[in-house]
């Protein structure tokens, strides 16, 4: 059963077209991630969901039932923003208790609930701080106990940790998907940041420019992207994309990147370049996907490199070495001790049985 | 050596000092030096055919409990305070609750709202006492178009009628004041705020009275407190209607003051009466200063 139903739907700000038209199902319980870059409308698109802003045409639906004309604090949302938007003269007990007491719950059912949602979120003992003595992860504990104590049958998330340093981000990462896991409510997340989409989501929905790109579970849009956007979105570091040709080998069709360098395909990815002899091609190649080769790899589709190394940036689990690959800098993610330093010659394998294959003119995945 | 050390050492650390001086010379010069003066002539006798400079003890002092006109005057100040001050706040908030939404034509009806508080009071006066002339004004005219038989209300004279004329006219002067002052206080809520609380399900008055409120709250307690200590001292607009009549039906502390040290001369008499005003006023504001700063 869908819980969050939203057909066509587009929406203006003045001359801008924020939403193009989305269709999107979010079935019940589901953790869906919108994102999208700055602008790509996701914000929007959650906002007129939780009926903030009208839409101009279209429907959206929750839990069977049009909503597009009922206020807000009649669709049954809970929502977190992005700044936390807490009530500042209220103590934290009264920021997370106003929704209950605003839809006149009474008053022996507030307090045990209140105290429940503070307990998961391990803020029990800042109930009666302000939120102006409270630290940013703290603060943004409050605004989602606010929004988990009402038992509401959709839960948005608006960017919620963009204000918060790294360490903090990776901690709270995981307690909303924990929360997740434990509440099982529906839950729509906006974000930005790819990593969140990719750790958090049940299924992404990748925006671009108002529409959406892509949708499916994190791994699926990642092994399997539709567009060259969606393979250079997810990922870090990003792909790399290479201009190429498509060559004629004897062994079949193969990616040229100049004149002198060509990759030859595995057989299973030959066939759908067969149509394309001549023409011009986006070669997509994950930085993992480009490994040190060893003496006897001889598996069908790695192509042997031999790469100078021109600049080496380790994180401790893996080093990024980039190199020059046809007429682009290309970064390759190797083990730790794979490579030392910048100038080093080393031989590297290209899989080619994982590179993703783009037609430049749609910027579609072929 | 030392000593001059010594005195370069006081130079610099005074330095600051020393500029500030002048200024701080000229403020006392204005400011305390009248004040002092008025408390002094308040202990003398002086009036208009007896120039009096002896100690005269506290007999202004006494002579201020045992005056009626003066309790009169100051009742009628606080009456108008009461009346007016609530109407040009819940007017004024109630207009820029209206003017917070973008619309079009905004800013040229902001613009031509706040009109009235450009204009100088006493010409605001005239002119209210021209549209309430009960010949000639425009209001009876209008008034009797409404109600389609000759309206010659006596506005400015008649007893029952000059407390509304006097306070129509301050209302209408001074709400543009508290409009746009809270104009601004509401344009700075926080709008995501408001948003949280219409998610979490709290109808139009809740989230102004939980939300908005507490956020305008400091500016709307200066504004009140401007307003409050500006209508405690209301002179012009009075002065331009009824001249404090009929009788001294509407004469307030300000316009008391003016004639007891001005048409009738009493001058230590008016000193005593001007410093209690100010003892009150002073009392009035710093107990509302410490509420507000205790509210924060």
């Amino acid at each position: 059963m869908a819980d969050l139903k939203i057909k066509a739907l587009h929406k203006h700000y003045g001359p801008v077209h924020a939403v193009r038209g989305i269709d999107l199902e979010i079935p019940a319980g589901e953790f869906t991630v919108l994102v999208g870059q700055s602008g790509c409308g996701k914000s929007t698109l959650l906002r007129t969901i939780a009926g903030l802003e009208d839409a101009d045409a279209g429907d959206i639906e929750i839990a069977g039932e049009r909503v597009n004309d009922v206020a807000p604090k009649d669709r049954d949302i809970a929502m977190v923003f992005q700044n936390y938007a807490l009530y500042p003269y209220m103590t934290v007990f009264d920021n997370i208790a106003f929704g209950l007491r605003a839809r006149r719950t009474p008053k022996s059912e507030i307090e045990p609930k209140v105290r429940r949602a503070a307990r998961m979120l391990a803020i029990d003992h800042l109930l009666q701080r302000f939120p102006r003595q409270l630290s940013g992860g703290q603060l943004q504990r409050v605004a989602i106990g606010r929004a988990i104590v009402r038992n509401a049958r959709l839960y948005l998330f608006d960017e919620p940790l963009s204000n918060l340093d790294a360490q903090l981000r990776d901690e709270m990462r995981g307690e909303i998907k924990r929360l997740h896991q434990e509440l099982g409510k529906t839950m729509i997340y906006v974000t930005h940041d790819q990593v969140e989409a990719m750790t958090m989501a049940d299924r992404i929905v990748l925006l671009r420019e108002g529409r959406i790109e892509q949708a499916g579970s994190p791994l699926d849009l990642y092994e399997r992207p539709a567009t060259g956007y969606v393979a250079g979105f997810l990922g870090s570091p990003a792909m790399n994309f290479l201009p190429a040709t498509v060559d004629e080998q004897s062994s079949g069709p193969a990616v040229r990147l100049t004149p002198t360098l060509s990759l030859p395909l595995p057989a299973a990815r030959r066939g759908a370049l067969e149509a394309r002899r001549g023409g011009a091609l986006t070669l997509g190649l994950r930085p993992e996907h480009i490994l040190r080769a060893a003496g006897d790899d001889a598996r069908e589709g790695l192509v042997r490199y031999s790469a100078l190394i021109d600049l080496v940036q380790p994180t401790g689990s893996r080093t990024y070495a980039t190199f020059r690959l046809g007429e682009r800098d290309v970064v390759a993610e190797l083990q730790s001790h794979d490579v030392s330093r910048p100038g080093e010659k080393l031989d590297l394998a290209l899989d080619m049985n994982r590179a993703v294959l783009i037609d430049p003119e749609t910027n579609r995945v072929i | 050596m030392a000593s001059r050390g010594g005195t370069a050492r006081f130079a610099d650390r005074n330095f600051p000092l020393l500029l500030v001086a002048p200024a701080i010379l000229i403020l006392l010069l204005v400011g305390v030096f009248p004040l002092a003066y008025l408390v002094v002539a308040s202990f003398q006798g002086i009036t208009m055919t007896d120039n009096d400079k002896s100690f005269q003890g506290l007999v202004n002092y006494i002579q201020l409990f045992h005056d009626p006109r003066l309790w009169t005057s100051l009742l009628h100040t606080v009456l108008f305070t009461a009346i007016a001050l609530p109407l040009e706040l819940l007017l004024g908030l109630a207009l820029a609750q209206l003017f917070l939404d973008k619309m079009p034509g905004r800013s040229v009806f902001v613009g031509l709202l706040v009109l009235p508080v450009v204009v100088s009071p006493i010409v605001a006066g005239a002119t209210w006492s021209l549209l309430l002339d009960n010949r000639f004004g425009p209001v009876n005219q209008i008034l009797g178009w409404v109600f389609g038989r000759e309206m010659p209300l006596l506005w400015t004279i008649n007893p029952e009628l000059v407390y509304p004329a006097i306070i129509l006219a301050e209302v209408w002067q001074w709400t543009p004041f508290m409009f746009i002052l809270l104009l601004a206080a509401l344009a700075s809520v926080d709008r995501s705020q408001m948003e949280a609380a219409a998610i979490d399900g709290a109808g139009y008055w809740r989230t102004f009275f939980r939300i908005v409120l507490p956020a305008i709250w400091p500016v709307m307690a200066v504004a009140v407190l401007i307003r409050g200590l500006d209508l405690f001292r209301i002179f012009d607009v009075v002065w331009a209607l009824t001249q404090g009549g009929p009788g001294m039906r509407t004469e307030t502390i300000s316009i008391f003051t003016y004639i007891k040290g001005f048409q009738q001369f009493e001058i230590s008499y008016t000193a005593a009466v001007a410093f209690l005003v100010i003892l009150l006023l002073s009392g009035l504001v710093m107990a509302a200063l410490r509420r507000v700063e205790l509210s924060r």
